[in-house]
């Protein structure tokens, strides 16, 4: 059989060509499959053609992810080379691989080491795509002149004459001010323009996308361009830019400055400046002078100003907004330096094509980057955008089947005719859900399935080119039911089949809510970009669009009050008023009074240069100023600037939300501890604790466990041969022996990148045919095995401060899933004030642990964020309170040893002792450990033992980051990875923590030296309480925490905090702990949305629901 | 196709003092830039020469061009409407004739014995069509030249058939449009200042200006990118060098080159050497 994989790369029948690797591999046996592998391996190395070195690269990844594990005969224990995986994080993938494969030669086929192979093939594969996309940027022709100009002397652009003109009057420059629409995509492409799909199948990248002017339904009276950018000359030497709608300005007198992206909010207009060649990318790093640069393309002494500013329109607009106003920037600076023929007006195509090519090397120079449809503002109206085949002629020819750059068709009257614009705009209501996503995953997941050909997913993709044709054939017919019902098909078929996460539980509410309202008036459903909850599309009849407009704005608020601690909402949902803009990127230049920046500019910096000595301020300024105060008596549109300048220069107070509560009401609420805040901040700013403080010391002796230090459970689990176990774990069951304790205090920060949304609430994936949070996972679980038992397990979720009044809320809702048993809720009764991290800590977590370096210029932009926020810490205090933010999202929870001693403390365990005086026995596990049940067997094995604790253990995968089971100077226990005294050690322990404990009560209480009936006498508690956590250690940790502002803006800043974790207990030698080894599908963490399409398509899934029992 | 006539234009506003700047000839004779100028020309065979000058300023370039003064023809360019129709005011001396088009602002040093000018009039003649001498310049220096695109001839060693012309490019455009196959990276095919050009060229020129309405800002470079799409015409990379004399030290740059070609060479080289050691 080998080389039947290598088939269905090189066929040129597309019919073989298209085949999906799953089926061929769900069948091999596994001499057979490791023979494909060795094929394929050995194709990869030797190809020339990109796209079939790619596609052998996701084939491997694909059968070391979900097909060789599977395979009778693979060992699951085996140990992952740190050399392999350092050279992993260094992207030094060939390297990785080739480490990888001599451990697996040598020590056969195993899970860890297939999980290691996949992961580094899954990057090469995605790696070599992106180099290909580049390379391709740099070769357009029109860029590449920008990467071989290294000096002054060499520039070749000058500004056009006419910006040089003074005002014969008031000798002011004039602005040269570019309006840009925005796009949205009439069809949902499938995700089809993704740069590395189109190049791979031309033929199936087709997007039919429409530049819209917007208004904010309530807030603007008519529709506009919403970008607006603007240049002039300035008398100073410098770059001077401005986001009006982030608020920043920045004067750059250094070169280093401009290709420093991350440093400011102005990395989009830093990447416009270099983009568009004024300032060109061949000139990073050679040490120029910035002055001496503009001075050859502006004139001695002369500068630029750069300002952007978007008309309000929120982040995850599915608008392609950033992308437009990128492109708005650089047709601007183009313009401005006579790469395109007109300064002013409207662009031509060949103009329009070279505004795109420069939007994506600008892209990749920010380290960002989405589909070539996404500059699709920049050309007018109605558009059909399509991939297509490489000639000899470019310079794709011989590396991909298709060109990087795309090609546009505007659609003629014909096509779409004006009456059928016009119907378009009467019968679709454009909002924003206010939910904001990080779409990245996926379309790397996307990126995937199509080059694997997924049996399920390519024919989903292919069935989108027929709802395309559909569209174009309506739009033609002037048929707008006929779209609506197009886009909703689309929408519920074959983009869920490819991406099942592009819905979500609020997207689909909404749809319900207003199918149920409108009936047959609601004509469709229409998904923009990545992900529905952000920018999506109703169509109605147009009779009902007013209506329909109240409606959506009012029931998404409600569905958003419903959902916001389960999902990431970033702002209040939106309904737009929208016109199809007929004209595309547009330009005007504005002389003498005329010649004003956008009003906010003048909101952002005229408070400043009110503040300075008006003799000290240049000429410039100071006439600007003067025109400035005579526009705002004059003209009516700069009404309220008077207000809005009162209210810059003298801010209100600084409204405290956090529903309502202040931060220091909320730390007495909590039980916030004052002393031992300052004693952690004493010991943080002299270095008692810190990172490299919480490790273990160096001498530590820490090796694997060895076989006989664990009760291997995965051979019999579940297949009937620990018989007596499950009888006596059954027995218990029935006594009403045994609670189930789910640790969902956390905010999920991982899940969300800090949104500070409850994870226990969230719906995160669709089982059984509905969204499920991971509560009434859980719970389902729970009901399947008190039904067996005949005896409702009691199920406890430990909250904190952020998730307690909402999962209250939320259970009360959902009327606690129907659970029959008793669920209760154990508040946390610990908490702290986040500290502003000490910039040693920072240092140690980017610069000495190692860290995943990535793709070239996306490395610049993080190392150039990093010093940011070291600079950030400095300015602000190190391990001063950290308080600049919600209330909320101030306080952190103290780690999850406390969950159980807050239920011994809290009153939860003594009421329900007193209920249920039978309990003995409590299963504490994550809240992501979905596979975790009061498994009849282990619960037997955990009595039959008599110890205190029982610790669940997996064998160990690449992805298993964070510590092990080890004997350390001799005794067995469970290591933290904040305490590997060595990154590498890590890789040498074969055993990963689950984290899921079975706990016998009684001994616990006597470790913490009370009995049952001191659980009444809270005082007694506490003391043995803080007695007890003397021993346990405390780890200095990096959070990553949201903040949110402006429309839809979110920074992410490294807050420190403390905890203690719940494995230290197996240290304690007075504890008896042991350690099981449980199948990974039990065990296995589900931390980070990016694991979900990997979790679905490998059976974790389909186990999870064999465990449950929904109603 | 054989060439009789030569046009010289010189009524720029920031070139009319240039052909009257004094400099020493190759032979280590005192000559006016004009007079060197006109040597060139003359060695062609051409005897007709029409010079577009401002008006006042005939008496001035009659004294510079000493004995070659009967050559000339002056044709006054009453206002600065640009270089397209300072061209075209010459039409009355060339008439229908292919003719010799240089800029008064520019020497050439010929690196054998024979002349630019002859050059490129040797070439013009025999291959009876319009030649635009150019040389292969630095992208850098694109905002001073009109730029050509267009591919090689096969077997003709530096010569190229237009098919484009724009006017100072930004590279931007001259990747896209002007790129010519066997070029070094970066570099493009810029004029000269010196083409022949047949009598339609004087015609389009006519037509341009009448289709704008206006004459200023009409150039030749226009002019020529119509004669590509409707004519045989092409460029020529000559074996010399020009010197724009208009530019910072273009005067002694000019000087310095024409010294150094000639029999003087060695004693200009000392001077310099002498003239380095000092600092």
């Amino acid at each position: 059989m080998p080389g039947k994989l290598l088939h269905l790369i090189t066929s040129t029948d597309p019919a073989i060509r298209n085949q999906s690797v799953d089926a061929h591999c769900r069948a091999a046996a596994l001499p057979e499959l490791m023979a494909e592998l060795d094929a394929l391996e050995s194709f990869r190395r030797r190809s020339d053609n990109l796209y079939e070195r790619v596609r052998a690269l996701f084939f491997l990844y694909a059968i070391h992810r979900f097909h060789l594990p599977q395979k009778p005969g693979v060992t699951a224990r085996s140990l992952i080379p740190f050399a392999g995986y350092h050279h992993l994080l260094q992207r030094r993938f060939e390297e990785a691989i080739a480490t990888f494969l001599k451990s697996q030669t040598v020590e056969g086929p195993s899970d860890a080491i297939s999980s290691a192979l996949a992961v580094a093939y899954y990057k090469l594969a995605i790696q070599t795509l992106a180099d290909q996309v580049r390379r391709s940027v740099r070769s357009v022709r029109g860029n590449q002149w920008m990467f071989r100009m290294g000096h002054p002397a060499d520039h070749p652009l000058r500004l056009q004459p006419a910006l040089l003109q003074r005002c014969a009057e008031d000798g002011t420059y004039p602005i040269l001010r570019e309006s840009t629409p925005v796009r949205m995509d009439l069809t949902h492409c499938g995700w089809s323009d993704i740069f590395f799909l189109g190049m791979d199948y031309p033929e199936g990248a087709k997007v039919l996308n429409v530049s819209i002017d917007l208004g904010v339904r309530g807030r603007d009276t008519a529709t506009r361009p919403p970008i607006e950018t603007c240049l002039r000359v300035i008398d100073e030497p410098l770059l001077r830019l401005t986001s009006v709608d982030l608020g920043a300005t920045a004067d750059l007198t250094h070169l280093a400055d401009v290709f420093d992206f991350a440093k400011d909010y102005l990395g989009l207009l830093k990447a416009a400046v270099i983009a568009s060649g004024i300032v060109p990318p061949g000139v990073e790093g050679s040490g120029q002078d910035l002055a001496e640069l503009l001075a050859r393309v502006v004139g001695n002494g002369r500068g630029l100003e750069l300002v952007s500013n978007v008309n309000g329109i929120p982040k995850g607009s599915r608008l392609a907004v950033s992308t437009n106003l990128l492109a708005s920037l650089i047709s601007l600076c183009m313009r401005a330096t006579g790469q395109a023929a007109s300064l002013t007006g409207t662009l031509q195509e060949d103009e329009r094509r070279l505004v795109l090519a420069r939007a994506l090397l600008g892209e990749w120079l920010g380290g960002s980057g989405g589909g070539w449809q996404d500059s699709g503002g920049v050309w007018p109206g109605m558009k059909l955008i399509e991939g297509v085949l490489a000639t000899e002629q470019d310079p794709e020819f011989g590396i991909s089947r298709g060109r990087l750059m795309p090609r546009h068709r505007i659609l003629d009257h014909t096509e779409a005719s004006p009456l059928m614009r016009q119907k378009l705009q009467d019968s679709l209501v454009l909002v924003h859900g206010g939910m904001a996503q990080n779409v990245g995953p996926i379309l790397e997941m996307v990126t995937e399935k199509y080059l694997l050909r997924s049996e399920a997913e390519w024919p989903a993709r292919l069935s989108m080119l027929g709802i395309l044709q559909e569209i174009l054939g309506a739009l033609r017919q002037e048929n707008v039911p006929a779209i609506g019902d197009a886009t909703t098909r689309n929408f519920f078929g074959p983009i869920q089949t490819i991406i099942p996460w592009a819905t979500n539980l609020f997207t689909e509410t909404l749809i319900q809510r207003v199918r149920a309202e409108f009936g047959d008036k609601f004509l469709g459903f229409w998904m923009l970009g990545g992900m529905s909850g952000g920018g999506m599309g109703f169509i109605f009849d147009p009779a009902h669009k007013a209506r329909a407009q109240s409606f959506l704005q009012e029931r998404m608020s409600a569905i958003k009050r419903e959902l916001q601690h389960a999902l990431p909402f970033a702002m209040e949902p939106v309904v737009y008023d929208f016109a199809i803009n007929e004209r595309g990127t547009f330009a005007d230049l504005l002389a003498g009074p005329a010649a004003l920046m956008p009003s906010g500019y003048y909101a952002l910096v005229t408070p400043s240069l009110l503040r300075q000595d008006r003799n000290a301020l240049p000429q410039l300024r100071r006439v600007e100023l003067d025109k400035f105060g005579a526009a705002c008596r004059t003209r009516p549109e700069l009404g309220g600037m008077v207000q809005t300048l009162f209210d810059a220069m003298l801010p209100r107070g600084k409204a405290e939300a956090g529903e309502g509560r202040t931060l220091p009401a909320l730390l007495e609420e909590f039980g916030f501890d004052r002393t031992q805040h300052e004693q952690i901040r004493a010991e943080l700013k002299e270095g008692r604790i810190g990172l490299a403080q919480n490790r273990l010391p160096l001498s530590a002796v820490i090796e694997d466990a060895r076989p006989e230090d664990v009760i291997d459970a995965t051979p019999w689990l579940g297949r009937g041969a620990s018989q007596q176990h499950a009888t006596l774990g059954l027995a218990a069951l029935e006594r009403g022996e045994v609670a189930v304790v789910t640790l969902a205090a956390g905010a999920g920060s991982r899940w969300t990148q800090g949104a500070g949304v409850v994870k226990a609430l969230h719906p995160f994936c669709r089982l059984n045919g509905k969204h499920r949070t991971f509560i009434e996972t859980h719970l389902a679980k729970s009901r399947r095995i008190s039904r067996q038992a005949g005896n409702w397990l009691p199920h406890i979720f430990t909250t904190s401060y952020l998730s307690h009044e909402p999962t209250e809320e939320f259970l009360s809702r959902q009327r606690q899933y129907h659970y029959e048993g008793e669920v209760a809720l154990s508040p946390g009764r610990f908490i702290g004030l986040r500290f502003v991290p000490m910039a040693r800590d920072l240092r140690f977590l980017w610069e000495e642990l190692p860290q995943q370096l990535l793709d070239e210029q996306a490395q610049k932009v993080r190392e150039s964020l990093h010093a940011a926020l070291i600079g950030w810490a400095q300015t602000t205090g190190e391990a001063s309170d950290y308080t600049d933010n919600l209330p909320l999202q101030c306080l952190h929870p103290v780690g999850h040893w406390y969950e159980i001693p807050n239920l011994l403390r809290n009153g939860v365990l003594a009421s329900l002792l007193t209920r249920r005086p039978r309990l003995k026995y409590l299963m504490l596990h994550n809240i992501d450990t979905l596979g975790a049940d009061v498994n009849p067997a282990l619960l037997g094995l955990h009595i039959e033992s008599g110890a205190c604790l029982s610790f669940e253990v997996i064998t160990r995968r690449i992805e298993d980051r964070g510590g092990g089971l080890a004997r350390v100077n001799g005794r067995l226990r469970l290591v933290e990875g904040l305490a590997m005294p060595r990154e590498e050690i890590e890789f040498t322990l074969s055993y990963y923590n689950s984290n899921t404990c079975w706990i016998d009560l009684d001994k616990l209480l006597t470790a913490f030296h009370l009995t049952r009936d001191d659980l009444t006498d809270e005082a007694k508690t506490t003391t043995a309480i803080r007695a007890f956590a003397a021993k346990i250690p405390t780890y200095i940790t990096l959070k990553d925490v949201k903040k949110r502002w402006g429309h839809g803006q979110e920074d992410v800043y490294p807050v420190c905090q403390f905890e203690k974790l719940w494995v230290d207990m197996s240290s304690l030698p007075e504890i008896d702990t042991r350690f099981i080894t449980v199948p990974r599908l039990r065990g296995q963490q589900l931390k980070d949305q990016s694991q979900l399409d990997g979790w679905l398509r490998d059976g974790s899934a389909a186990y999870v629901e064999s465990l449950c029992e929904w109603e | 196709m054989k060439i009789n006539k030569a046009v010289i234009t010189a009524a720029g506003s920031g070139q009319r003092n240039l052909p009257l700047q004094t400099l020493v000839d190759r032979d280590g004779q005192t000559k006016s830039a004009l007079t060197i100028l006109l040597e060139e020309v003359l060695q062609t065979g051409i005897e007709e020469i029409g010079l577009v000058i401002c008006p006042g300023d005939k008496d001035a370039f009659q004294a510079a061009a000493g004995a070659h003064v009967k050559r000339l023809r002056f044709i006054e360019q009453a206002e600065p409407l640009g270089y397209g129709h300072a061209i075209l005011r010459a039409h009355a001396v060339t008439g229908t004739e292919p003719f010799l088009l240089l800029v008064g602002d520019h020497l050439y040093v010929a690196q054998g014995s024979k002349p630019c000018a002859k050059q490129l009039v040797e070439i013009a003649e025999a291959e009876s069509c319009s030649v635009s001498a150019v040389q292969a310049t630095h992208e850098s220096k694109l905002p001073y030249y009109g730029t050509v695109g267009g591919r090689r001839l096969p077997g003709r060693a530096g010569l190229y058939q237009v098919e484009q012309v724009i006017e100072k490019p930004t590279p931007t455009v001259a990747e896209q449009k002007l790129i010519v196959p066997g070029l070094r990276a970066g570099h493009y095919l810029c004029f000269f200042g010196m083409h022949v050009l047949t009598g339609s060229v004087m015609d389009t020129l006519q037509e341009l200006i009448s289709q704008t309405g206006v004459p200023r800002g009409v150039h030749l470079s226009a002019a020529l990118a119509k004669t590509a799409e409707r004519e045989r015409y092409l460029a020529s990379e000559l074996q010399g060098r020009r010197y724009d004399i208009g530019l910072k030290y273009g005067l002694l740059n000019a000087q310095l080159a024409i010294a150094l070609s000639g029999p003087d060479r060695d004693e200009v080289l000392t001077h310099l050497v002498e003239l380095l050691a000092q600092k």
